[in-house]
């Protein structure tokens, strides 16, 4: 295994003025794999997010140190890139201009940056939308916008903070497949957090179970069902007991707290 | 006939505004018609056709030009003014917890006070002429494009401000793609405030410090008892401030198209 | 430590109050020791201060405010009275907004103040014409907030309380009238600001006493210290009113703090 991300005994303080300190991330140590699929799952207000921020490198751990390909991250790169909860779109720019907004930012030439980003759009099958306002899409239509954005500079790992939890089944469903399919292809590492815990299992190489506040990595479980996955899977009783392990793991992370 | 009744059913908002101000012109018109005037009234009246006779005079005259261009002239440099100040002082308050703290209380009583009173001061120190006026016509503008700038950038969504900063945007970036485009509408709302107050003050400022300009014209028109000079004055400023604002609207619901519910001002 | 939490949780007034003094330090050093200036043009705090304890025991100061209140109370409480039906009739029946609209738009649009000489020659320098001014000015925040209000009320309410076989009056009193009062206060407040502007210039144009009037009259001698007491009570009062409003707007409605523009 040859480790992308290498986090150990990170911790993260919030001080906010006029509030008392949150620690939201404590001793939290874990390991990814060149091209693994990783999901988190913990109780909410656990840092799952904070933790994403660290690796993306907006926010900086007070304690510990963290690697990605063996180089310390002091901010953000473009061999990371993140896909938002609430999508994040520039809400005054086209389609085309929001998933333009990585090269534009890197000073790629107009021209180019134009081609690059119409075959993302190709690709997140969303043709023929790139001159919407963000408005205009559905839900699902935006969080396409929202992976395509993030995958135009070709990072090499994905982060995903509860991608598709603004989403309805269905539509969650067929993005997940999509997800897969694009994973596939590009080979990825995806860092992927979510509080579904179907969806951790359906999709991951692992499952990193945190910890209530203060965030740890509590548990890793390994997913051994073989690729590709499909939709029927997920009817197996062998799904059910790995939903069932991650489960009880959880659990006690909620009630305790 | 139901062609008619289907135009009308159509128009109908237009046909009753429009019929609306129409029925009153012409009601006013026909005042003398109807009643006759008490000999002491009769001096201040005047009537639509008697205004416009007089509008057209003067412009023949070209007195109305020379009054025009004095009192644009003060318009355009107090607002230039206004929104060379008051956008890059909105965009720093806006950024800067402390610089806003240490301004606000200035904003807040200056802002809530009518600028008007500071014009007895400019004249003092600027004398009669286009200086007091420019300066008149900048305190009343500054203030809705400062506050309407700061608004705009204190909104501004921390989650786009994150996205942009995850590709490796600098601070410089930030503020150009995120920040300005975010403040845009609510700069235009401010901006149309602005002409409202650059208005005012020209007016107030010719009645009191200025031997020129349309609002000299007016005041000393109606020291004069000329009443159609005054109204053909005030149609004037009337008429330019209904351009100017339908056309900052105009600005304002094109920018609506990325953003579904405008800003909404009050 | 208990200090800089309590500095953080009050850093705003602390820093205003701190800019405050430093201005007013900076101002009346820098007039005592570095420019000595005529003093005809420019005046200090410390003067200011003397001529506002005078006045405070003087008479005229208070005359000149009662004069200019009564004014202001009455065209105000005109443009209530007609401004609230007004908007209440043009937001409930269509095509009365429809006749009104483009009319009261355009002259709310326009500087109504470059009426001010013939209103004054018209109505006369005292109590009546100010009050006239006023009226005029500050009438359209109320006829227009009114209006938004009450078309502001939600179908489905509408619905609910008919389908429970309300009548028209428990539709007004129920749904209307509570969902129109916070743009009310929203319209007052801009009201005030317009009143304040009909004031001051119907008293700088040609009356003889109130507190406009005042102040452009200390300004025509130079006595600039007096000037500044008239404004900067002008400005308390201001400010005062202003502030009460916003806090009764948040009182009413704390649900449109958010989305306030000035
Ligand atoms: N900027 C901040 N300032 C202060 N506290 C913060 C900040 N961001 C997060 N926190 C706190 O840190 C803790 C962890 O937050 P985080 O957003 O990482 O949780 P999460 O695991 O992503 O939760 P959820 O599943 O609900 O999204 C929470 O208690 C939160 O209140
Ligand atoms: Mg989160």
């Amino acid at each position: 295994m040859v480790p992308c991300i290498q986090a150990r005994d990170i911790s993260l303080t919030f001080k906010p003025k006029n509030r008392d300190p949150v620690t939201a991330l404590k001793e939290l140590t874990l390991d990814v794999a060149k091209g693994e699929f990783v999901s988190l799952v913990g109780p909410s207000g656990c840092g799952k997010s904070t933790f994403l921020n660290v690796l993306l490198g907006l926010l900086k751990p007070d304690g510990g140190e963290i690697r990605l390909n063996g180089k310390q991250i002091t901010g953000p790169g473009q061999e990371r890139a993140m896909v938002f909860q609430e999508f994040g779109l520039l809400p005054w720019r086209t389609v085309l201009a929001n998933v333009e907004l990585g090269l534009e930012l890197k000073g790629v030439q107009a021209s180019v940056r134009r081609e690059r980003a119409m075959e993302l759009i190709k690709m997140a099958g969303l043709a023929g939308f790139a001159s919407h306002y963000p408005h205009e899409l559905s839900g699902g239509m935006k969080q396409r916008v929202g992976l395509a954005r993030a995958l135009v500079t070709d990072p090499e790992v994905l982060l995903m903070d509860e991608p598709f939890a603004a989403l309805d089944a269905q539509t969650r469903d067929l993005m997940q497949l999509e997800l897969l399919q694009i994973w596939d292809r590009t080979k990825k590492t995806v860092v992927f957090v979510t509080h579904s815990i179907e969806e951790a299992a359906y999709l991951s190489d692992r499952v990193i179970v945190i910890s209530a506040r203060p965030g740890r990595a509590k548990d890793v479980m390994k997913i051994a069902l073989p690729r590709p996955r499909d939709y029927e899977m997920r009817l197996s009783a062998e799904f059910n007991d790995i939903k069932a392990r991650i489960w009880a793991s959880l659990k006690e992370e909620l009630v305790t707290k | 006939m139901t062609g008619l009744t289907s135009f009308y059913r159509e128009k109908e908002a237009y046909l009753l505004g429009i019929g609306f101000i129409v029925f009153l012109l012409a009601l006013w018109q026909c005042v003398p018609l109807l009643i006759t005037l008490p000999r002491g009234y009769a001096l201040f009246f005047t009537t639509p056709s008697r205004i416009a006779a007089t509008f057209y005079r003067l412009l023949v005259e070209g007195q109305i030009q020379e009054h025009f261009y004095v009192s644009v002239a003060a318009f355009l440099s107090g607002l230039g003014i206004a929104i060379a100040v008051g956008l890059p002082f909105g965009i720093v308050m806006g950024r800067s917890r402390t610089l806003d703290a240490l301004s606000d209380p200035y904003v807040t009583a200056l802002n809530a006070t009518p600028r008007l009173v500071w014009l007895p001061l400019f004249i003092l120190w600027f004398g009669i002429g286009i200086w007091s006026k420019v300066m008149i016509v900048f305190v009343g503008a500054v203030f809705p494009l400062l506050i309407n700038t700061y608004a705009g950038v204190k909104n501004v969504d921390r989650v786009l401000v994150n996205v942009v900063r995850s590709f490796g945007a600098n601070e410089w970036q930030v503020m150009k793609v995120v920040v300005l485009p975010n403040s845009l509408p609510y700069i235009i709302v401010g901006l149309r405030l602005a002409i409202g107050r650059a208005i005012l003050g020209v007016v107030v400022g010719e009645f009191f410090g200025s031997s020129k300009g349309l609002g000299f014209m007016i005041a000393s028109a109606a020291s004069n008892y000329k009443v159609d000079v005054v109204f053909a004055g005030v149609a004037i400023f009337m008429g330019l401030s209904l351009i100017l604002t339908l056309s900052v609207k105009k600005l304002e619901n094109s920018l609506a198209r990325w953003r579904p519910e405008a800003a909404k001002n009050f | 430590m208990g200090l800089k939490e309590k500095y953080h949780e009050y850093h705003r007034p602390i820093l205003g109050m701190a800019s405050v003094i430093g201005l007013i330090l900076l101002w009346e050093l820098t007039l005592t020791y570095l420019i000595p200036v005529d003093p005809f043009f420019f005046t200090k705090p410390s003067l200011i201060g003397t001529a506002f304890r005078e006045q405070l025991f003087g008479e005229r100061l208070w005359r000149d405010l009662a004069i200019s209140s009564r004014a202001f109370i009455w065209g105000f409480s005109l443009s209530v009275i007609v401004g609230i039906p007004l908007g209440a009739v043009m937001g409930w029946r269509r095509r009365v907004e429809y006749t009104l609209d483009p009319l009261l738009t355009a002259l709310y649009a326009s500087p109504l103040v470059a009426l001010a000489p013939l209103l004054i020659i018209f109505f006369g320098v005292g109590l009546l014409g100010k009050a006239v001014l006023v009226f005029l000015l500050a009438v359209f925040p109320f006829i227009f907030n009114t209006s938004a209000g009450v078309k502001s009320a939600d179908p489905l309410l509408i619905n609910v309380v008919r389908s429970f076989g309300g009548k028209e009056l428990d539709l007004y009193l129920k749904v209307i009238l509570p969902g129109t009062f916070p743009y009310i206060v929203a319209g007052t407040r801009l009201a005030i600001g317009r009143g304040l502007v009909g004031i001051i210039v119907g008293e700088f144009y040609a009356a003889s006493e109130g507190i406009g009037f005042a102040i452009q009259n200390y300004g025509d001698t130079y006595r600039l210290p007096d000037m500044f007491v008239g404004i900067i009570v002008l400005s308390a009062i201001a400010v005062a009113l202003t502030e009460l409003l916003r806090k009764a707007e948040l009182m009413v409605a704390p649900w449109r703090a958010g989305e306030e523009i000035r």
